[in-house]
This record gives structure tokens, sequence and C-alpha cells, in this order.
């Protein structure tokens, strides 16, 4: 299915697991923005969901639990030049990161962010995630989970994110638009992806979510951003599915100063501006 | 000896201690003579007790002394504090309602009035000094036009005047005498504190990102790096904490810039997680620890040698690194250079390991004698990228230095794999045991290899003697003098600064300590860290540790003092 991305890496998924539809919406999306492997970088944490950029032949930085979008971060901000895609877990982007979610929105540097929420710890074997609802009862909580949940679309939204979108694992045709729309939008930019767990999670499967989502209408404004908060913050009745919100504002990269310009692994240090930064130090002026 | 002439100036925070300093170093420069400043502050932004201490030769200057010639108390109720480090024939100056030698009335308040401002006190005071010093005044008005605007000028040399007005018509003549710098020609240095130095070392180094949360006293690294580095091209981003900070930078060395972050001891505690992936990943990062009081917040302000340990085995798992102590602002310049070098060239995490002494310590260098050294990159581009018969390039590829040559990610027909779990040679996740022994032997004996780069140890003294002294980092220069002292006294003492903490220089140090009838290490720590290292590292004896962990940093006097007790 992965077609001129594939690789033979063994990703160790459960059957049926909704991280296959995410990989298929991943290489399908990567396929239509028409840029090449070497011009594509998939950051990830640690988790099941973080495994996904092993199975995809572009460069890859799979770094620490909770710490993708500092690194992707570091590596756009040092090429600019490069597509920055971060494809990771629940646990790992708002539980381990959710510091740097916050600051990464904020920070709006153009960073396509996937995340794939199952509610749970997988790769930990079955412990709640912050999106799990109050009451599951995981490995951890036998008598049920206390802290209620953390809602990223209305996070992101407060935090003035560019591209607030969900999707949905088993429709990959449908989630794949989702991320080439948010890799192509210039500014950080959300998908939230709807992920049954076969294993850990038997109230949010493939039946109940075929029976709560529901795609936004051709003719939802995603210039409301308070409508956007609304069908964010939905999930008892129904679940929206699509762009919430879109809307363009300059990037980190544009407004820092130093950004712009050559990769910062190729610019030189001339001598002089080194001898002209020591000269400025006379303790004399003139 | 020449000149040695001590100034303390203290005050609360916001009375403009650092103003007189900067002042008079710059007046003192233009006299031709040569200064060491050591600042001890408060962490606080009104009130409290600052003190600087500028110690001014006809040398080099390299180390402070406790006991003042000359003391401007522009809190005079910090003077039973300071007041009796006044030493034989100095003289004291506060704005008191009476006294009597050595401590003078001087009006600073009124003088500030009457230049037009009262919070100019400090100026005034400078004008005292100065006038006792014999040093001319012109140099002030340079700073003033180049520091301020407007009327602010005119008023700032009008107290600095009048405050000389004042010594020249109340300093007695004798005291006067004694203190007057005598005429001589002066070169053009530059004023360079430690923290500056490191940070425009990194930047000749090709440093091209920095990233950072501030903490004392590791800021001032990164106020240099942020304000200086656009003329180099280098991108400075404020992190949302230690861990961001460390990470983004990994980041950005992943796609091919040197990078480094600057934080102290708690900071640094936040970054051990992202050392440990720079280990796995092979990534190089220069991170500053700049060290303070511990445990915990500590003492913010103040100096301590107490990480030692800590950034020695920081980091979970086993992986090479290189840890540099850099002993002046000189030394910091030189091996911030260094550190980015050998970080690319090995693959390593390098820390430079500093405190707040040296962080704040100002000094006078001569340009010319920093050296400016020339690039070498060691990523692979293009053609020179190994690939494999399928053209595939292997990130972690096994060689016999277990260095692996580094391609970035971006250039067309390869691409990049990393990752924090074990691997492959390709960079994929494994958990193939036999692959993880090979790993495991790759970054080790690239360990190897870069402890066969040893920067050596520096000794100063006769070749075989009493007794050796043996420091690390900001100890240096004191260490020195203070064996310069002993040595005046007849006493065969030797002195060894160690540059490199690790790789530990085991075979130097244990060339030199067998030809001493005593070795002591000497620590700003309560518990002899280095000592327990080089027991360790080379089995040689260490005869004991003269330590000090109030905070505050050895000075050559009382260091000579304690060694005598010792011997
Ligand atoms: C610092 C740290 N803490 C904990 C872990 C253990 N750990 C690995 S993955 C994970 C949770 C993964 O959850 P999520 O990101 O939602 O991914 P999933 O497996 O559900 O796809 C945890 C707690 C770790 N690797 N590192
Ligand atoms: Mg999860």
């Amino acid at each position: 299915m992965t077609g001129r991305y594939e690789t033979d890496f063994e990703n160790a998924w459960c059957p049926g697991c909704g991280n296959f539809g995410i990989l298929n919406a991943v290489t399908m999306a990567l396929e239509a923005t028409g840029r090449e492997k070497h011009e594509i970088v998939l950051v990830s944490g640690i988790g099941q969901a973080a495994k996904l950029p092993h199975s995809v032949d572009v460069n890859v930085f799979n770094g620490l639990h909770g710490r993708a979008l500092p690194a992707a971060a570091g590596i756009k901000m040092a090429n600019p030049g490069l597509t920055v895609i971060v494809t990771s877990g629940d646990g790992d982007i708002y539980g381990e990161g959710g510091n740097h979610f916050l600051h990464n929105i904020r920070r709006n540097v153009d960073i396509a962010l996937f995340v794939h929420d199952n509610q749970v710890y997988g790769l930990t074997k079955g412990q709640p995630s912050p999106t799990a609802s109050a009451g599951w009862t995981g490995s951890l909580q036998r008598s049920g989970v206390i802290s209620g949940p953390f809602p990223p679309l209305a996070v992101a939204l407060a935090l003035g994110c560019g591209f607030v979108a969900r999707g949905y694992a088993a429709d990959p045709a449908f989630t794949s638009d989702l991320m080439l729309q948010a890799i192509r939008f210039p500014g950080f930019a959300l998908v939230d992806i709807l992920q049954p767990c076969v294993t850990f999670n038997k109230k949010n499967t493939y039946q109940w979510y075929g029976k709560m989502v529901q795609k936004l209408p051709p003719d939802h404004d995603v210039t409301d951003r308070e409508k956007a908060m609304t069908l964010a913050l939905e999930w008892e009745e129904r679940i929206p599915l699509g762009v919430l919100y879109r809307r363009e504002k300059p990037t980190f990269e544009q407004l820092h100063p130093q950004v712009p310009g050559l990769p910062l692994g190729e610019r030189e240090t001339p001598e002089e501006a080194v001898r002209a930064l020591l000269l400025r130090r006379r303790a004399v002026p003139g | 000896m020449g000149i040695d002439v001590n100034i303390r100036v203290t005050g609360g925070a916001g009375q403009g201690v650092h103003t007189v300093s900067n002042l008079i170093m710059r007046m003192v420069a233009g006299a031709g003579y040569r200064f060491h400043v050591t600042q001890d502050y408060v962490s606080r932004i009104r009130g409290g007790r600052n003190s600087q201490g500028i110690r001014i030769g006809s040398e080099p200057v390299r180390a402070g002394r406790e006991e003042a010639d000359v003391l401007l108390a522009l809190n005079p109720d910090l003077l039973p504090d300071y007041l009796p480090a006044v030493g034989e024939g100095g003289f004291a100056l506060a704005d008191v309602p009476s006294a009597d030698p050595p401590l003078f009335r001087a009006p600073l308040k009124e003088m500030a009035v009457q230049a037009g401002s009262p919070i100019l006190a400090n100026v005034a005071g400078t004008g005292a000094i100065a006038c006792a010093l014999g040093i001319p005044l012109e140099i002030a008005d340079a700073v003033f036009a180049s520091d301020f605007k407007g009327d602010f000028v005119e008023k700032n040399r009008a107290a600095l005047r009048l405050g000389a007005d004042w010594a020249k018509e109340n300093l007695p003549e004798k005291i006067r005498e004694r203190f007057r710098l005598p005429a001589r020609s002066h070169s053009r240095p530059i004023i360079l504190s430690g923290n500056e130095a490191l940070a425009l070392g990194a930047i000749a180094g090709g440093c091209k990102f920095a990233a950072g949360y501030p903490m004392t006293p590791g800021t001032g690294i990164l106020s240099v790096l942020a304000n200086e580095g656009p003329s180099v091209g280098l991108v400075f981003e404020q992190a949302e904490d230690e861990i961001a900070a460390l990470t983004m930078a990994i980041g950005a060395s992943y796609t091919g810039a040197r990078t480094i972050v600057a934080t102290s001891g708690g900071g640094f505690a936040l970054m051990v997680e992202a050392l440990s992936l720079a280990g796995m990943m092979e990534t190089p990062v220069v991170i500053v620890v700049a060290m303070r009081p511990g445990p915990a917040t500590g003492m913010p302000t103040r100096t301590e040698q107490g990480d030692l340990e800590f950034v020695l085995s920081a980091g979970h798992g086993e992986f090479p690194r290189l840890v540099l102590a850099p002993g002046s602002p000189e030394e910091a310049f030189d091996l911030a250079q260094r550190a980015m070098d050998l970080a690319e060239e090995f693959q390593v995490p390098v820390i430079l390991l500093t405190d707040q002494y040296l962080a704040d310590t100002v000094v006078d260098i001569d340009p010319e004698n920093l050296v400016v050294r020339p690039l070498r990159r060691h990523i692979v581009r293009g053609d020179s990228i190994p690939r494999t018969r399928q053209g595939k390039y292997l990130r972690h590829a096994y060689t016999e230095s277990g260095i692996s040559p580094m391609a970035v990610p971006g250039e067309p027909g390869i691409t990049v794999v990393v990752d924090s779990d074990e691997h492959t040679e390709d960079g994929h996740l494994s958990e193939d045991h036999a692959t993880r022994i090979r790993m495991v032997e790759k970054r080790l004996r690239k360990g190897v290899t870069l402890a066969g780069k040893t920067i050596p140890p520096l000794f100063t003294g006769p070749p075989n003697g009493d007794l050796v002294l043996i420091g690390f980092g900001s100890t240096k220069e004191v260490i020195e003098e203070t064996r310069r002292i002993l040595a005046r006294e007849g006493r065969n003492v030797a002195a060894v600064h160690l540059r490199q903490v690790w790789p530990f220089p085991a075979e130097e140090i244990a060339g030199i300590v067998p030809r001493f009838g005593a070795a002591l290490t000497v620590e700003n720590n309560a518990r002899g860290q280095l000592a327990r290292v080089i027991r360790s590292e080379c089995g040689v004896r260490i005869d004991g540790t003269v330590s000090r962990y109030d905070g505050l940093p050895f000075t050559p006097a009382a260091l000579a003092r304690d060694v005598r007790r010792r011997i």
C-alpha cells in the first residue's frame, strides 16, 4: 500500500489497528505533495504511533517520548526548505509533550502535526491518555479515570492555531486530504486523528465511531473561530470531522530575522565578522 | 610586583555598582593599566547587597583580592560588612553624616543633585576614585556620549567632575600620592567577561543555532548569542523549557547546524534526557553548564563547582561525552571554539563546565592574543556521502574509529534516519541483540578515539617538589597566583589546571602526582569531587582537598593561607 515510500520495517501493530489507516493516509498525502523523499522529514516521539516514520522511506527523526515537536521545530528552523511533519501518539503529544504542544502552536513554526488519538497509551499496554474520557478504566485506574479529558482542538484554537482539523483512521482518503492541506498550510497545522485501538479501547471502537462521526458540510465557514470552538468541543452527540478552522498568519520562519536564507549548516563564519564582534568591546570607545 | 590596587564598590541592587566598575575599567585601561573584576551580587532587582572588586595592575591581573585599598559604599548601611576589609593605608568613601579615617564623608547625593540628577551619586563616587588614582576623566566622557542621550550626558560629566573636585580638596595628599597610577602608554584592549568570551568563542566556532531558557549564571551567554549572533546568521530561540532547548538544538544539529545551549545545574537536570538522546543519535551539540551552588535553587547568583560528578555521569545509558572546563575568559573563548569543532568531529555532546565566578569575571584582553581557529566542517555532502551497493546511506555505519560519516537531510538521493531506540546501521529501530552489541561497541569505540585527542592539563612550577595543587575550570588563575605567592616564600609548589575533565587525562595526572611529596585538589565544593575522580580514574594518591563552599570564589591570599596550613 505504501508504494514508493515502502520500507521493509516491521511495525508490530495489532491487526485492525487504526495506525494502518493513518499510515495509508500519510503516504497518500506525501505522494500528493510532489516533494522528493529527501525533502521530507518525518518526526515522532515514542509509542506505537511514533513507529510510523520507520515505515516511510523519507528522512526520519524518531526521538524521545513527548519530544517530537521541539526536535521538529529545530529541524525546520535549521532548514525551512524541508517539509517537516510530526506524526505521533496522543500520549506523546498531549501528555508527556503537552508543554511543547502549547508553545509550538504559539511559535507557529511551519510544521504539520498528525496526532494518532486512540485515548490510550498503547505501547505501555493500556493506560489512559490525556484524551481518555473520565470513568474509563485503565490498567492503572481500576476504579476509573478521575481527570477530565484534554480537548486538543479547543486548546489549539484557544492558542490561535491557524489550521485545526480532525480526521478518522478508518477513512484514509478523507484523512489524507486533511493531511495534505495541513502540509501545504503555511504555519503550525494540527490534524487530530480518531484512531480505534482494537486491543485496549473497548469503548471508542470502529462501530462506535461509525455512529458518531459526521463530516462538516461544504458550507462550513473555516474562518469562524467561535463556531470552530463549538465544533471542537462536541463529543457526546456527534464528532465533527474535517477542517474546523483555517486562517493564515505570518510563520515563525517568516518573522524570525535570521531564519530566512541558507540552511544554517551551510552558512559561513568569516573571521572578520568574529574580529568585528571582539573589537566592538574595546575598553576605550572610538 | 608593580602596581596592585584593589577597589571595592558596594551598594544595593539598582544603585549603579555596575556603572562604577564599568567606568573605572575603561578609565584604567585608557591609562594603560590592566584589571580583573569580580562580581558578587544578589538574586533580586532592588536593594540587598551587591559588590564588585576591581583589581588593577601594571601586568595582566587574573584573580581578585579580598583586602580593599579603596572602598566606595553607595549604601552606607553596608559599611559594617565591608569597612573591616579595607587594608592598611587604604580609604573608604560613603555618604555618612560624619566619619573618621580610613572612612571619609563624601556628599555623593548632594553632588549628584547639583549635577542635575540624584541617581548620579555613583558617578560622583567614580569621579572621586578617578581623582585618587590620578587617571584622566575624558575616557568616561566618551562612554557617557556613547551610552546616553540628551542632557544626561552632560549631567554625568558634571557629576564625575564634582566627585573628582571634591576628592582633590578633601582627600589627604598622602592618600592621593599613594594610589596615583603613573602615566603609561596603553595598547587598545577589549573587555570580556567569561560568559561573553565563551559565547563569542562559540560564534567563532561556527555556531549557528542556540536555544535556552534563562537561568543565572548561564543567561549572559544566551544574551550574547541572541544579540551578537545575527551578524553571522545565528538563529536564537528562547525555548519553553530546558528540555525543549536541548531537543531543539539536537533537531537543528541533525539538520547540519552547529548548536549550543546554555544553562545552570537546575536547567541541565532537565536537559539530561536529551543529553542521552544526543549520545544515542550521535548528534553533535555543545551544552554550557554554568554552575551555581545547589542543591535545587541553591544560591542563584553565587558560585560553586558542585556539579562536576553530575555532568560526568548525567544521562541514562553509556555513551561518550567530552567535558571541557575553561579557566579564564581567554580559555573560554578558545575552548568554546574547540567544543564546536570536536562535537561535530566526534558526533558527541560536549559540555562546557563553568561557574558564576568565571561567568561574571571581567578582564582586559589584547584582542591580538585571541586566536580564531580556521573552521573545519566534518559533515559529508554530495558525492562524498558513502552509499551501500543499493545506494543507501547508513547514518550509523560501523567504522574502526566508531565515527560514522555524518550526512544531513536534504541531500538528493539519500535519506537520513535516526532513532532514540537502539538501531541498525541505517538508523532504523532494532531489538536484535547482536546489533545491540555491535552498536554499543561502536559508540564506546568513538569514546576511545576521542580520548586519544585529549586537551592536556596545564602544568606550572618545578618538575618535582613538595606539593602539587590540582584544580579544574575557574580556579586556574587563583591557583596559579597562589603558587607564585608560595614560590616566593621558597616553597616547592607546582600547579595543574585541567581544561579537559572528560575523557579524564589519566596518563598525564598519573605522571605528575608521584613526583610531588603531596597532592591537593583545590575545589569550590564540599566533597572534593575532582579528588574522587582522580583517585578512581588513575589510582594515584590525593592527600586531600582545599574546599570552599560558602558560595564565593577562592582568592589567592586566602588560598595560600589554607595551603600553608596543610603543608
Ligand atoms: C520518558 C518516558 N516515559 C515513559 C515512557 C514509556 N512510554 C513509551 S510510549 C508511552 C505512551 C505512548 O502512548 P501514545 O503516545 O498515545 O502512543 P500509542 O502507543 O498509544 O500509539 C509511554 C508512557 C518513555 N518511553 N519515556
Ligand atoms: Mg495513544
